[in-house]
């Protein structure tokens, strides 16, 4: 039985049939609670302890997919680029809102932290916690965070984001598309890019260059402070 | 071939990025440093958004999936999870929101900057 889940096809497998799950029941029930990555873990993860099969025989394939993690961030360079034209009209308003809204995150998260005396493992998991998953993953990881509990606290915010992110728009009385876009990217990276998207274009559009605008500001800042 | 090429470019980013970290004095992590390489390959024209599009195109509209693992292996960390479940919650909202108004308040006012620094230039031309 052992040679049988330790196979790297094992957990490949696993992985593609629990997140193809997810997507057919984000497809049928369109809400963000049935989110394909979270609909995913919760199975794999399921799986694995009512079989009591040990996580390290999943993660041989496990190990693999890790392995796309770095060249799809590398990738979020393309979604930056694609996207150059509004970039260079707005570099200004992106520039400062991108900065001041990753300042503020990182900063609301270390104050509570402080607040609430969790340890600095834990903190430094949380501080990119706004920013898309893998840049997120790759900022915890380089500071001796626990990579899962960014992963939680990371798709936990998009989801967040992406259900009220129409109720702070009328909350904070944002008019403007451009800033209500940079908002949603800046407060809920990916997942709140898919609401912006359904809140129109600019919204969309601004959402988009706001993950990765982001991400790369909340590297530098930690860089700073870490 | 084509995806083979496409692969090949990427991959070939993501070890030189991974030579950059090394060489590097201070932790900056690599898949970012492959992203700004990338970044800079197609700001100057080496490479071409037709090298690689269906490849990255296949990466981004997958992401998600890739996170599998590194998710699942929360079972590995249940304690600290039970044990500040609430904070997290209560940090991750109260910080989401906070992040949203920062965000959507700089922006609104840098705009009314420009469009007034534009206005002037504007009468000045006049």
């Amino acid at each position: 039985m052992e040679e049988i889940v330790y196979s790297p096809y094992f957990g490949i497998a696993l992985s593609i049939l629990a997140f193809g799950i997810g997507v057919k029941l984000h497809q049928k029930w369109k809400t963000p609670l049935y989110n394909p990555l979270i609909v995913a873990i919760v199975l794999v993860a399921g799986i694995l302890l009512l079989f009591k099969i040990p996580y390290e025989a999943y993660n041989v394939g496990g190990e693999i997919i890790n392995m796309f993690l770095a060249p799809a961030t590398a990738c979020l360079a393309v979604a930056v680029y694609s996207k150059l034209a509004i970039l260079k009209q707005y570099w200004l308003p992106i520039l400062v809102g991108c900065t001041a809204g990753s300042g503020a995150s990182m900063a609301s998260v270390y104050a509570m932290c402080r607040l609430f005396h969790l340890d600095e493992s834990l903190r430094v998991s949380l501080l990119p916690k706004s920013v898309t998953t893998p840049i997120a993953v790759s900022v915890a990881e380089s500071a001796g965070g626990v990579v899962p509990i960014t992963v939680v606290a990371v798709i936990f915010t998009g989801i967040l984001g992406s259900i009220v992110a129409p109720l702070l728009i009328r909350l904070f009385r944002v008019s403007d598309p451009v800033a209500a876009g940079l908002a949603i990217g800046a407060s809920s990276h990916a997942m709140g890019t898919s609401k912006a998207i359904e809140l129109g274009e600019v919204e969309g559009a601004m959402s988009g260059l706001a993950i990765g605008i982001c991400g790369m500001i909340t590297v530098l800042l930690s860089l700073l402070i870490l | 071939m084509k995806i083979i090429k496409q692969i090949g470019i990427i991959f070939s980013i993501c070890w030189v990025s991974q030579v950059v970290e090394k060489l590097l004095s201070f932790t900056f992590p690599a898949s970012v440093i492959g992203m700004v390489l990338l970044l800079l390959c197609l700001l100057t024209g080496i490479l071409k958004i037709g090298h690689i599009q269906e490849k990255a195109d296949f990466l981004l509209s997958n992401m998600a999936f890739f996170f599998v693992p590194a998710g699942v292996s929360i079972i590995n960390y249940f304690d600290i999870l039970k044990s500040t479940a609430v904070q997290l919650v209560i940090i991750c909202t109260v910080s989401t929101v906070i992040t949203f108004a920062v965000t959507a308040w700089s922006v609104k006012y840098t705009m009314k900057l420009v469009n007034k620094m534009a206005q002037k230039k504007e009468k000045e031309h006049c």
